[in-house]
């Protein structure tokens, strides 16, 4: 990676100073990266954001922006756009109102001002909405008055806390390419709290997936989709198949798997026969095998949930359940109640650490 | 009987609305008493109230100490109230206590209270002594007022006012105040209300050169029935019609204008 | 703004801002309050002999029962009156309501002295209800200056609190609860009893509440129309201090008022939290 720009270093946070909400927390981010926090609520996220904005004070280590601590500057003097959940936008001023407002606080010249805050509500396509004040406006404007208004004084940082969780689907789609394209345009660094994996999947450089006050893994996203570090994230991004595994030889990629018999899987050269793990499959690494096929097994098909271009099936393959998702023509068909043959590619498959005993 | 509960409930709107209109008309009666239907129209009562010094200089009085009294509870009640509302600490159960107890002691009581520790400290029958009176007994209201409109502030606006590098100063300035204002002016209000309607503690307290409105009215009605009492009640009648109609016309519409707009 | 800050250090500032107001209650509130208290048992010689009057003489032992009883009368009529209201409010569509709103809070806002004189003119010997005994051919009988003109304007002048205690709880019932008590087969009247009613409960405590406290101390309206026989405690009070200058006397009385008072709100306060009482 090149050199850090946002440096998180052992951040902690306790309210009363026995329970952690956030555990020595260590990150890195490059200058004009584009990263999500991804988590449950309660999994640490949010705390994470406040600490950076300076809204909570950290109960230990360090936050640096640029090689230079920020950790007990207050929150006015740290320079940070932050996009909150429900906008926060003043409701006594209108939109340019709200735009210039961090320019008026940098004392910067009133025409100037307003000049800068027009060009930046043009840049998020409200220029015509200029006047209007946030109560008439819809929830999607207010949206990028807000984006706007943590842009134009050009932040060091862009927060942004689950800025789309208020809006429906439609606009959120166009919301994320919207937000993505002004971000590359402006090079700004950004952090992005969201509980939504699509979202994250969607809009990020890299994703850091919070649980617990921790972080459990941080990498680019079809990296932590298809290379979980462990259950917890492989639950949470995207839908998944958990099975026990049992390596019968771990350096021929040979297991055995309850229920669906012996298994092929990537070569694991540090582990040794007899160790358990836990193997994952996600729905979509399923097929329909043509002729002899390797990780062939039967499910017997319990439900099939059609969504047009795919078909979710659920079904029981001995004693385990399976989730298997098929293009929409390959399911069509599928009948409840039948039994199938269904095989995956070794390569789709990855295994994780056994689940520790419960 | 859901219907016959309705219909008993509009006679009682009757019931309460009736009394209040009945002071118009008399208030235009040429009438020396208390007589209804008024034997004849004038408005001649309404040129002695503005024209006798004996009603309006308690009138100007009652103002006076009522503006005095809402800018000093408001100064007081504010920081208390962010305090409360806000933060967390020790003994605030108590004082939250403390700052309803006004409430809750009859006005008779604080009437002979503060006719005895006004003249002890030499305020009795005194402007600044009624004042001290009236804004002790008005905190609670504006408390509750502005608490309630704190309460249903976003923290949210205060953040980013910080977060876009505004001090806590002028966060406080720009952003706090201009969205809390309609708190405060109601809380100001409920101040100055409280303290232009009270009677019983003026009653005691107030003296020949600074008597209330209240007081005079009550004397009045009391000795005389000077049917100049209608006129006033017609005008403090018509000033609470405008306070609480004022607000339901503005936000219907504001309502109607931001409806109208894409 | 929300540093946090060590619970010492912020429990410090909290003080701080709260601590201007607390020494100007202290000073122009709780003082004349305790001088009250002290002036019942020292004024004019120290001894608690005004308590011992209150409770063994015949006068103050009346004057407290009539008190007490004029003021559940009151409470209980304004229940009777205000409930229909406050029912007939929550159920009429939002136009009406804000209309009817508007009529009650108008009530609340105006002046005591205001709604007295009103009813003076209204049960007055030349008033209208006079003219309408005459009109039917009857003498009207005395009303101003007895105990029914001064309970029936002090419900008048009370009905607005315990209006808007019960509309506050009467419109957050979720209207689908009585519905679905309706769709289950139960009678209106059924589903008033027994849905509405016990939703209601809390309105109505705070209600009865707020009316029964107003009234024990109220001064203005029983001395201006009710009847000089049949006085309220407050009244009494502020006889002895005008006529007789018997501080001592009146400041017993006071704190036995207040006492009752206190008793009433303390009984609220532990049942519901009297921040809700005003709420």
């Amino acid at each position: 990676m090149t050199k850090p720009y946002l440096e998180l270093e052992n951040l902690a946070k306790s309210y009363d100073g026995r329970t952690h909400a956030l555990h020595s927390v260590n990150l890195s981010v490059a200058k004009g990266e584009f990263i999500t926090f991804l988590g449950p609520s309660g999994s640490g996220k949010t705390t994470t954001l406040m600490l950076i904005a300076g809204f909570e004070a950290a109960s230990e280590g360090e936050i640096r922006v640029n090689g230079a601590s920020i950790t007990r500057v207050p929150p006015h003097r740290r320079d940070i756009g932050i996009v909150f959940q429900n906008y926060a936008l003043f409701p006594h001023r209108t939109a340019l109102g709200n735009v210039m407002f961090p320019l008026q606080m940098r004392k910067m010249p009133k025409a100037m001002a307003a000049e800068k805050a027009r060009a930046m509500l043009d840049l998020v396509g409200l220029a015509r909405f200029a006047e209007r004040h946030p109560r008439e406006m819809s929830g999607g404007q207010q949206q990028r008055v807000a984006l706007a208004r943590a842009l134009v004084f050009d932040p060091a940082l862009l927060l942004l806390d689950e800025p789309l969780g208020a809006l429906d689907k439609n606009l959120r789609e166009g919301l994320q390419i919207e937000i993505k394209r002004i971000q590359r345009g402006l090079g700004v660094t950004t952090i992005f709290v969201t509980h939504d994996q699509s979202e994250a999947m969607a809009m990020s450089d890299r994703i850091v997936v919070f649980e617990g006050g921790r972080i459990q893994q941080a990498g680019a996203p079809l990296e932590v989709y298809n290379r979980p570090a462990n259950e917890f994230v492989a639950r949470f991004v995207g839908d998944s198949n958990l099975l026990p595994i049992r390596l019968t030889d771990p350096a021929a990629g040979l297991g055995e798997v309850a229920g669906i018999g012996p298994v092929r899987v990537p070569a694991q050269p540090g582990r040794q026969a007899g160790d358990r793990a836990t193997l994952l499959l996600r729905p979509e690494a399923f097929g329909l095998p043509n002729g002899e096929a390797i990780n062939a097994f039967r499910m017997r098909v319990g439900a099939v949930v059609h969504f047009g271009d795919s078909a979710l099936l659920i079904g029981r393959a001995g004693e385990t359940d399976v989730r298997a998702r098929l293009p929409g023509l390959a399911a069509q068909g599928i009948a409840e109640g039948t039994e199938i043959s269904l095989s995956w590619s070794p390569v789709s498959a990855h295994l994780l650490p056994a689940a520790k005993e419960s | 009987m859901r219907l016959a509960l309705i219909l008993f409930g509009a006679v009682v709107l009757a019931f309460v609305a009736m009394p209040l209109l009945i002071v118009v008309p008399m208030s235009f009666s040429t009438a020396v008493s208390l007589e209804f239907p008024p034997p004849g129209w004038w408005t001649g009562y309404y040129a002695a109230y503005f024209s006798d010094a004996r009603w309006t200089t308690p009138t100007l009085n009652s103002l006076g100490i009522a503006a005095a009294v809402s800018v000093l509870t408001v100064l007081l009640v504010t920081p208390a109230t962010f305090a409360v509302v806000r933060h967390r600490f020790v003994g605030k159960g108590l004082v939250n206590l403390a700052l309803m107890l006004p409430l809750a002691v009859p006005h008779i009581v604080m009437a002979i209270g503060y006719y005895a520790f006004l003249a002890d400290i030499r305020l009795l029958q005194t402007f600044p002594g009624i004042v001290l009176a009236h804004t002790a007994l008005s905190v609670p209201l504006a408390f509750l007022v502005l608490s309630a409109n704190l309460k249903g502030f976003d923290r949210g606006l205060e953040r980013a006012a910080l977060s876009l590098g505004a001090t806590p100063a002028r966060t406080f300035l720009h952003v706090t105040m201009p969205v809390l204002w309609p708190g405060f002016a109601a809380a100001a209000l409920f101040a100055f209300v409280q303290s232009f309607d009270e009677t019983v503690v003026a009653l005691f307290i107030s003296g020949r050169d600074t008597e209330t409105l209240p007081r005079k009215m009550f004397d009045s009605i009391r000795t005389t029935a000077d049917p100049v009492i209608a006129v006033v009640s017609t005008l403090l009648f018509a000033a609470v019609a405008v306070l609480v109609i004022a607000p339901v016309l503005w936000r219907a519409v504001s309502r109607r204008r931001s409806e109208a707009r894409p | 703004m929300s540093k946090s800050l060590a619970p010492a250090q912020s429990s410090l500032r909290s003080w701080l801002l709260v601590a201007p107001l607390l020494v100007f209650l202290t000073a122009f509130f709780l003082v004349p309050l305790a001088q009250v208290a002290v002036m019942s048992v020292s004024d004019p010689e120290w001894g608690l002999g005004h308590y011992v009057d209150i409770a063994t003489d015949g006068f103050h032992l009346r004057v407290l029962g009539d008190t007490f009883l004029t003021a559940l009368i009151v409470s209980l009529c304004c229940l009777l009156l205000g409930f229909p209201l406050a029912y007939a409010m929550a159920a009429a569509p939002p136009g009406l309501a804000a209309a009817m709103m508007v009529v009650v809070t108008m009530s609340f806002w105006t002046s005591f002295l205001v709604r007295t004189y009103a009813w003076m003119v209204l049960l007055g010997s030349r008033g209208p209800v006079a003219h309408l005994f005459s009109w039917f051919g009857f003498t009207a009988p005395e009303l101003l200056f007895t105990r029914f003109s001064s309970t029936v304007a002090m419900t008048h002048i009370l009905l607005p609190y315990m209006v808007l205690s019960l509309y506050g709880v009467l419109k957050r019932i979720e209207p689908s609860l009585p519905r679905s008590a309706a769709s289950l087969g139960a009678p209106p009247s059924f589903v008033i009893r027994h849905v509405v009613l016990p939703l209601a409960a809390p309105g109505i405590v705070n209600g009865l509440t707020l009316v029964f406290v107003l009234c024990l101390g109220f001064y203005v309206t029983p001395i201006l129309l009710g009847s000089p026989r049949e006085q309220m405690v407050a009244g009494v009070i502020g006889q002895q201090v005008e006529e007789f200058l018997a501080f001592g006397e009146a400041s017993a009385m006071a704190v036995v008022l207040l006492a009752s008072t206190l008793v009433v709100l303390g009984l609220y306060h532990r049942r519901f939290g009297l921040d809700r009482l005003w709420g």
